[in-house]
């Protein structure tokens, strides 16, 4: 009897005690508790999940099945009741992908596809910018329209962007439809993508499904490799510093020093890449686990020499989506259309009543209304094939801009999705004036100041992006302007946050390390065997957790 | 090429990882960051907080304090009237003590009969009230119902200058400053504001410059005026407005003078001291003459104790022109963080910063605001600190005892758990930091604040008007004795 009270003990100091409630609450959806991959909820239930996927692995409908089931019930977690709205939408899409098909009428065929893209977009529309476009409408016509309860289902923005590619790639005959709608609801529900991307690409996934399942020791060795630096960067760096410093500065960015706010937006920067990536990182590991190879979403976005080769670093399956469905949609470098130019129209006209809106107090917005304009131009003026750039930069603009929507409903976004898309166009013309040498790369200290400024660049864009509104946007800028050189100071901040700040020299370590490094750590974590690995990988677990049962570090005030 | 599955050794690493956590939380530590205490002259700490904290070692063990707390919940607080008016008894439990606010209720009665009166607030506080955040909400309800233009009075820098809105204020950086955080014997006394400027740069310019703000009631800085202290030798300022250049000399006779910039209502000026190096600097006050000003003495760090060193002359010097009817003491979040739930030490403390007040400002209302909801992390999950209850109820015991009226922050907000609400709410109210509350989530606070003391306003003017209707004459004035509180125990 000792034994098993002893074991019971045993039990119930490392796991606590188990009780009815607890295990329904496993079971039941609590919008408090999100079913991420970094919980010990999701490692439970995920391990139960693949022992029996494991044998299931010779079936194919089965198996299907099983994994449809699984992430319904994932999606379930996140969302509630909202998991139905991903069957409807499915159910719609397939549908309407079917007739697509079978249609050989173009302009019909064209029709559906439009139907198609109208209904999803509407559906992304209504949750996730009914009410920005409310508040917009009642801040510009003094309207007062009451706000919608919304409740914005998690990851709607991924699986749209996911079946619309299906469809579209369907329309250009790119691929074929799949056999039925089992297989095609297990492309769009399949859960490590499911809330947070990488947009796996109907062309790249749908034949993997139809293969033999395989799973061979190099995909395991690369799956659990990602997931272990995808743990590490979302769990440990990214909401430690997040929750301990930067989200107190960008609350209140006045209440801090220039330093501090300079600090910050180098904290972000980190933050969010390892946020992103990590969690991209961990859904790729966990699809090889079951033995889904997912396109890479992120290649070290911060080692980038210019803002062009930022977006080839930077989400990637989000960029190449938005330039297959967008950019060449509206024309890409070929023709100019309406959409094409109504966006930056808008958007530019609205820049410059901004400025004149706030001309009796500063006339800082209308410089900076008209400077961008002028840039903008200038992009397409100065260039030898004006017509085809102007036509390009305009598409290239809106892409950005609805890009920038597609990260949130706000203005901020849209500004951020703006100064990228300058951006873009700037450096397009730069690479015109000054082309790089194909023969020879750059000297080191060229490279080193390319990647310095775009870096840089990319900073500030993430300070819009980060800010609660505008104004706390350029309250933290105004702040960081006001910077001047006083180290002992800037030793007193370091000291006072330095597990933040040490977290963030990690990362950003971890990030600049050349690739050789990396490769070789990973050929010596390939080479262990099985139980080493097991045990690098628990003690992992054991940094997450003890990272999350970390308190916040207590609030410091400085004063100088 | 091996073609052989290998799911069962992928799903055996993921498994024994699972064991390897286990064994690797038994023997390693349970927190990755520590918390560790620091210790830098550049953090803003009260240290009188820290002394307190030190010497509280005979503090009662916890059992004697919930025996003490439970007879105290029991008892009915009655009441003795005060001009005729006693308000209605109460229990500990709901504790507000409206019959201690009689005087400046009374102010506010006379100034709504006659709008040329004047009734002053001075609201203490600490990082809550930063850029004049929850007093400036209060302030705008005041001057809403009563009447009154103006911020109150400002000092010359503070680390929140740039985050207050309702008054822009810029100052250069030669300023010495001494504050009653940290200086226990200041070269000069402190002022209403807890602390003193010097202008002791004999190269370059001493400045300062204020400019109003956006606010509704405050968008003219009206009757500006300069407070200085005493001091052997004299000095000379001067007041730039727009392209005029006012020159002015300071005469510290006083303890306490004041000097005006104009008579008009401005939109900025610059103040530029020179010659000035060993007078006491401490502010400029900003108000129209007439109806409610509210004065924000916000001091990050401070848990309300450094005010008992205030200098009583020096004080009642200031009273003299600025006449306080009220004084809101809003203290409490920097005494969470020190691991103790006894706060013995800190009512002994701080019902010495109230009888300092009393004794500054004679015959002034006092009141009390609790702690807010704070919120910690208890094994990963986000719970109210365990030391906030106890907290607020030591606030509310000395201020019972010091006869002062008391604002229940704690559970205006919502009680357990609400920071964590006000937080998570979108659009958020409070910070991440589970602590300050925001813009919106301030408003909301001075919206509450202001409205427990209306109601007690609403209240005593009912009262007010039952006392006249029954015809009793007022009574002579009688001050309230010292314990005039009579406790009787509860039949029940």
């Amino acid at each position: 009897m000792t034994t098993i009270d002893s074991i019971n003990n045993w039990f119930i100091q490392n796991f606590g005690a188990i009780t009815i409630e607890q295990v329904k609450s496993w079971f039941v959806y609590n919008p408090d508790e999100k079913l991420l991959f970094n919980t010990g909820l999701f490692l439970g239930l995920f391990l139960v999940f693949y022992f029996v996927y494991g044998f299931l692995r010779k079936t194919f409908y089965l198996r299907l099945t099983y994994v449809i089931l699984f992430s319904l019930f994932f999606y379930y977690k996140s969302s509630g009741i909202y998991f139905l709205l991903l069957l409807l939408s499915s159910v719609v899409d397939y549908g309407l992908s079917q007739i697509i098909y079978r249609e050989s009428r173009d302009g019909v065929k064209k029709l559906y596809l439009v139907i198609s893209v109208i209904l999803n977009l509407a559906l992304l529309g209504y949750f996730k910018y009914m009410n920005f476009l409310i508040v917009t409408y009642n801040d510009m016509f003094q309207g007062n329209f009451a706000l919608h309860n919304v409740f914005l289902p998690v990851g709607i923005s991924f699986y749209t962007f996911q079946s619309m590619s299906y469809i579209i790639e369907i329309y250009r005959e790119e691929i074929k439809p799949t056999k039925n709608y089992i297989e095609y609801l297990f492309f769009v529900s399949f859960f490590p993508q499911l809330v947070a991307g990488p947009i796996v690409r109907a062309k790249d996934f749908l034949p993997q499904i139809y293969q033999k399942l395989n799973l061979t020791r190099q995909d395991v060795n690369n799956a659990l490799f990602l997931i272990i630096g995808g743990l590490i960067k979302k769990t440990v760096i990214s909401n430690y510093i997040s929750v301990n410093f930067v989200d107190r500065v960008f609350d209140t960015p006045l209440s801090y020093t220039s330093f501090e706010n300079l600090m910050a937006s180098y904290g972000y920067a980190i933050q969010i890449y390892c946020d992103f990536s990590g969690y991209s990182d961990m859904a790729i590991g966990i699809a090889l686990l079951l033995g889904f190879k997912l396109p890479t979403n992120f290649r070290t976005p911060y080692k980038s020499t210019s803002i062009t080769d930022f977006w080839r670093r930077w989400h990637i399956s989000l960029s190449t989506w938005l330039k297959d469905f967008l950019y060449i949609s509206i024309g890409g470098n070929r023709e100019g259309s309406f959409a094409g130019y109504l966006f930056p129209s808008l958007f530019f006209f609205g820049l410059l009543l901004w400025g004149m809106a706030n001309y009796t107090t500063s006339i800082i917005p209308l410089i900076v209304a008209l400077a961008s304009i002028l840039v903008f131009c200038l992009s397409f003026l100065l260039s030898s094939k004006r017509k085809q750039t102007l036509v390009t930069n305009f598409n290239l603009f809106t892409t950005m801009l609805l890009g920038g929507l597609w990260h949130g409903a706000g203005a901020q976004f849209i500004v951020w999705g703006a100064l990228h898309g300058l951006a873009l166009a700037v450096h397009k013309i730069f690479m015109e004036f000054f082309p790089s040498k194909k023969d020879k790369s750059p000297n080191f200290l060229w490279r080193f100041f390319s990647i310095l400024i775009t870096f840089h660049f990319v900073v500030f864009c993430w300070i819009f992006f980060r800010a609660r509104d505008f104004e706390t946007a350029l309250q933290v800028i105004n702040n960081i302007g006001q910077l001047t050189f006083e180290p002992e100071l800037w030793k007193t901040i370091v000291l006072g946050y330095k597990n933040v700040f040490g977290l963030m020299l990690f990362g950003y370590v971890w990030h600049f390390l050349p690739e050789t490094f990396t490769n070789g750590m990973k050929s010596v974590f390939d080479k262990t065997p099985i139980l080493v690995k097991a045990i690098i990988l628990g003690f992992v677990y054991w940094i997450v957790y003890a990272t999350a049962v970390a308190g916040s570090q207590p609030f410091i005030y400085f004063q100088f | 090429m091996n073609t052989k599955s290998y799911f069962f050794q992928s799903f055996s690493i993921v498994a024994l990882a699972l064991v390897a956590f286990i064994g690797f939380k038994q023997i390693l530590p349970d927190k990755i960051f520590s918390d560790s205490k620091l210790d830098s002259k550049n953090i803003l700490i009260d240290s009188l907080l820290l002394e307190s904290v030190a010497q509280d070692s005979l503090s009662l063990d916890d059992d004697s304090i919930a025996e003490s707390e439970r007879k105290l919940n029991q008892q009915k607080i009655v009441f003795d009237e005060t001009e005729g008016i006693e308000f209605p008894a109460e229990t500990f439990e709901d504790y507000k003590g409206y019959q201690y606010l009689i005087s400046f209720y009374e102010k506010l009665y006379q100034l709504e009969k006659n709008p040329q009166n004047k009734v002053r607030i001075a609201y203490y506080g600490d990082s809550m009230t930063d850029g004049d955040l929850i007093v400036q909400d209060v302030r705008t309800n005041y001057q809403e119902r009563f009447g009154g233009n103006g911020v109150g009075f400002v000092s010359i820098t503070s680390e929140s200058a740039a985050s207050r809105g309702s008054v822009k204020s810029t100052y250069s950086k030669n300023w010495k400053t001494q504050s009653y955080l940290n200086v226990k014997r200041p070269t000069s006394p402190f002022g209403v504001n807890g602390h003193v400027f010097f202008a002791n740069d004999k190269s370059n310019s001493t400045w300062v410059q204020y400019e109003a703000g956006l606010n509704k009631f405050s968008t003219s800085l009206d009757n500006a005026s300069l407070f200085y202290g005493y001091s052997a030798k004299t000095g000379k300022v001067n007041f730039i407005i727009g392209k005029d250049t006012i020159k002015k000399s300071l005469s510290p006779n006083n303890l306490v003078n004041t000097l005006k910039v104009s008579s008009g209502s401005l939109k900025a000026f610059k103040a530029n001291f020179v010659q000035a190096d060993s007078i006491p600097i401490y502010g400029f006050n900003f108000d129209n003459g007439a109806g409610v000003h509210v004065d924000n003495f916000s001091q990050r760090g401070n848990s309300g104790l450094p005010i008992s060193m205030f200098n009583a002359d020096v004080m009642r010097a200031f009273n003299n022109s600025l006449k306080y009817d009220l004084i809101i003491l809003h203290y409490g979040t920097n005494v969470l963080n020190y691991g103790t739930k006894n706060y013995s030490w800190y009512e002994k403390g701080m019902t010495k910063t109230v009888n300092k007040i009393k004794e500054s400002f004679p015959g002034v209302s006092i009141l009390i605001v609790s702690t807010a909801d704070k919120s910690t992390k208890y094994d990963m999950e986000m719970k109210t600190d365990s030391a906030v209850v106890p907290l607020m109820k030591a606030q509310k015991h000395y201020a019972l005892e010091t006869q002062a009226g008391f604002v229940n922050l704690y559970t205006l907000m919502g009680g357990d758990g609400s920071m964590i609400k006000w937080v998570d709410e979108t659009p958020a109210k409070a910070n991440k930091d589970y602590t300050h509350f925001n813009q919106r989530g301030a408003k909301a606070i001075g919206n509450l604040l202001y409205g427990q003391l209306n109601k007690g306003y609403e209240e005593y003017k009912k009262l007010r008007e039952k006392r006249d209707a029954e015809g009793t004459k007022p009574k002579p004035v009688r001050r309230a004795k010292p314990d005039s509180v009579s406790v009787t125990t509860d039949s029940l």
